[in-house]
């Protein structure tokens, strides 16, 4: 019988490798050995399975559980009390609760999967809320408002916009401008403030963002300080809506003014100003950042 | 055909023993809830003499005549008409029981050309009750055979009647309500492994010279158990150190160790009667020398073997089946709910188990006749790994049951450290060690 010369173990009889890290044995043709016989009478299957864990099992069959409770409560309750015409609206969102739990319970574990499928979840629930009279009206809106999250806060995390960064950027665009002409149909059955408000806000908000994250970026100092991030987000979102005013105020009344939002205009010139400053002047910065980057 | 189970039973309803009661709501695909002994014989086995060998031992021991049924409240057990099913023996052990496969039974007998082994649900009784069954099957097997006629020392005998005591459930005799309940404890660390892992045991059984191992343990005072589980925990220690590497952060480890009660307590009973010793280190308080984990675990062997410990287990055990809360909850509720909380209250404690079922005594005329005997664990989702020894004439066999398809770490340092300790190893596996399985290096190897 051998040895195995790392783990020190015998080896059982006719053994090519160690079981324990897989050394190979090599013996001198003259002391080679024949196969002893195995531990079980068959070998062991090509794959195995991976099933549902217990854990899993027993959460999806407590849902199920208290779905069939509670369904069979609503029912004899609104039954019993003659207003059961009533009922499709709590047994529909108890049914989708139900499914929402186990769905995301089988799904992958991460954002990208468990996001997606409770965003289209969401959007089911919505539209089947709103067809219980059998037609469709305010869960559109809403439902493609749902879809908009999605483009903006799950589909940039997934694998395939990270490899392809700039057809995803494209597409994320594209819809935001599809998302935007949408609107504007069902809201007003003809393309009114798509152009004027809706395409230039968007051109806007774009500009700034890309300035904002060039000014980030292009700097000497590498190290990005939180309060850098923070202001500068505070500066884009008060000037887009600044801007949002001003184009409205255009649209609907015919000049470019401020009607409610000229306290964020100057905010958000307090923190250009500030921002500013803090760029240019290393005394300033020193000033309101840490007193160890002194010396 | 009306089957008779014993006079003292009520009829059709079997209500399961305290231990019993968490293991079929929790069976699961990585949950199995089950366990092997076998044993290895130089004569051929045949399976008609098995059958009727198991048929006979089945009247003897009626209350394993039984299958498991899901009631409104409880599951319980209830008299089986049908017969007995033997199985050849496949590729690994203690995987699921399938109970439609095996006609009901919560047992399963399966033999190869050397081998009768007999699978068991733990529903149904502990290791020691499998392998008093075990035992049995096997010396009516021989006697059928017409090989020799024999008497296992200490097992229960073939012409006896079954007594009161056998399917007796003594936690509901020790149970005291007026003792305080004993305390649950953290979660403790559980080695994740590397690479995939799937359904399939993967065993390696260590077989060592009972000798050595006994001399090494004595000299540092400790008995087989304790020197296994001192090793077990300082290989768990290692692995904790290369996957958690800041101290402050790493969890308690824990080992659940088995105990059978019936010597404690002085019961004979077939049906469950074990609780746990948990034997642990600390290892953010600092690494363990393997001699200071010697002391921890004598000392706490010695504790956990208190009886006045035990029955504050007990009392936790049977006073959360006795509440009322629990009693009337139906079993639609009952079931998933204990999914959910059986690994809060009990893998979550523990980093690993390891059983010793102790030194099987054979008697003179079989003891030539016997090349091995095995035991095997069930390994779960959060103990990937688990340890199961016993003996036999001068051997012990240290079985290691995983679930891991390519890590064998924790086996590899277990196993070098008896080496390095001066005692001789000898491996065998049922995992794939030829020359294709060349890549199944794992990340350790490469470091």
């Amino acid at each position: 019988m051998a040895y195995c010369v790392r783990c020190g173990v015998k080896l059982s009889q006719g053994s090519h490798y160690c079981a324990l890290c897989k050394t190979e044995v090599v013996l001198p043709k003259d002391m080679e050995e024949n196969d002893s016989s195995p531990l079980f009478d068959q070998r062991l299957p090509e794959k195995g399975s991976k099933g549902v864990s217990k854990t899993k099992k027993g959460f999806i069959e407590l849902v199920i559980s208290l779905f069939v409770v509670s369904e069979l409560s609503v029912f004899f309750s609104m039954w019993l009390s003659n207003t059961l015409n009533h009922s499709f609206i709590p047994m529909f969102s108890i049914a989708m609760a139900t499914l929402t739990l186990i769905t995301v319970v089988l799904s992958k574990p991460c954002y990208v999967s468990q996001a997606s499928v409770l965003s289209l979840l969401v959007i089911l629930y919505l539209l089947g809320l709103d067809f219980h009279n059998l037609t469709l009206s305010w869960s559109l809106l809403a439902a493609i408002s749902v879809a908009l999250f999605w483009v903006l806060f799950v589909f940039p995390f997934s694998s395939w916009a990270k490899s392809h960064l700039k057809y995803a950027t494209l597409i994320v665009l594209l819809l935001l401008v599809l998302y935007l002409l949408i609107m504007n149909l069902l809201l007003a059955r003809a393309l009114t403030w798509f152009a004027p408000v809706g395409l230039m806000q968007l051109f806007v908000v774009l500009a700034l963002v890309f300035l904002f994250f060039l000014w980030l970026t292009k700097r000497k100092n590498k190290k990005i300080p939180i309060a850098d991030i923070i202001f500068g987000s505070l500066f884009v979102v008060l000037l887009s809506l600044s801007v949002f005013d001003l184009l409205l105020t255009k649209y609907q009344i015919g000049t470019y003014s401020l009607r409610w939002s000229e306290s964020l205009f100057f905010a958000s010139m307090i923190i250009l100003v500030f921002l500013t400053g803090i760029s240019v002047s290393r005394r300033l910065r020193r000033f309101f950042t840490s007193h160890n980057l002194h010396s | 055909m009306k089957i008779q189970i014993q006079n003292h039973a009520p009829e059709g309803f079997i209500a399961l023993d305290n231990s019993a009661l968490i293991y079929p709501p929790t069976e699961a695909i990585f949950n199995a809830n089950t366990f092997r002994v076998s044993l290895d014989v130089r004569i051929t086995v045949k399976k008609e003499i098995l059958e009727q060998a198991a048929v006979d031992v089945l009247g003897r021991c009626s209350y394993a005549r039984v299958s498991l049924h899901s009631g409104f409240f409880w599951y319980y057990l209830s008299p089986n008409p049908k017969d007995m099913v033997i199985h050849r023996e496949g590729s690994y052990p203690s995987g699921r029981i399938v109970f439609k496969e095996n006609n009901g039974y919560l047992f399963k007998i399966l033999y190869s050309n050397h081998r009768i082994a007999l699978e068991c649900f733990h529903a149904l009784t502990d290791g020691s009750g499998a392998l008093a069954y075990l035992k049995l099957l096997v010396q009516r097997y021989y006697e059928l055979s017409g090989y020799t006629s024999f008497q296992f020392p200490g097992g229960l005998k073939f012409s006896d009647r079954p007594t009161k005591q056998e399917f007796s459930d003594p936690f509901q005799h020790l149970y005291d309500r007026t003792l305080p309940s004993y305390p649950t404890i953290s979660k403790a660390f559980h080695f994740k492994g590397q690479g995939d892992f799937d359904d399939r045991v993967k065993v390696i059984s260590a077989s060592i010279k009972a000798d050595t191992i006994k001399q090494k343990a004595k000299e540092r005072n400790l008995t087989i158990t304790e020197y296994l589980c001192s090793v077990y925990l300082f290989t768990l220690q290692e692995l904790q150190s290369r996957e958690v590497p800041k101290q402050r952060k790493r969890k308690p480890i824990r080992l659940s160790v088995p105990m059978n009660l019936r010597k404690i307590f002085g019961y004979e009973t077939m049906r469950n009667f074990t609780l746990f010793a948990v034997v642990g280190i600390e290892p953010a308080l600092g690494k363990y020398s393997f001699e200071e984990i010697t002391q921890e675990v004598k000392l706490q062997m010695v504790l956990a073997q208190s009886k006045k410990r035990l029955l504050s287990q007990i009392k936790r055990n049977v006073g959360g089946e006795r509440n009322l809360a629990i009693r009337f909850a139906p079993n639609i509720l009952k079931n998933p709910l204990f999914k959910l909380l059986s690994d809060f209250l009990g893998d979550e404690q523990y980093s690993g188990i390891i059983s010793n079922l102790g030194y099987v005594t054979l008697p003179q005329a079989l003891a030539e006749d016997v090349t091995r005997i095995d035991f095997h664990l069930s390994p779960g989702l959060l103990n990937k790994v688990a340890l199961a020894v016993i003996g036999y004439l001068d051997t012990i066999v240290v079985n290691f049951t995983s679930f891991l398809n390519t890590d064998t770490e924790l086996e590899r340092l277990f196993c070098t450290f008896m080496v390095e300790d001066g005692i001789e190893v000898e491996i065998a596996t049922n995992r794939e060690t030829g020359k294709e399985d060349k890549k199944w290096r794992t990340a350790y190897d490469v470091e």
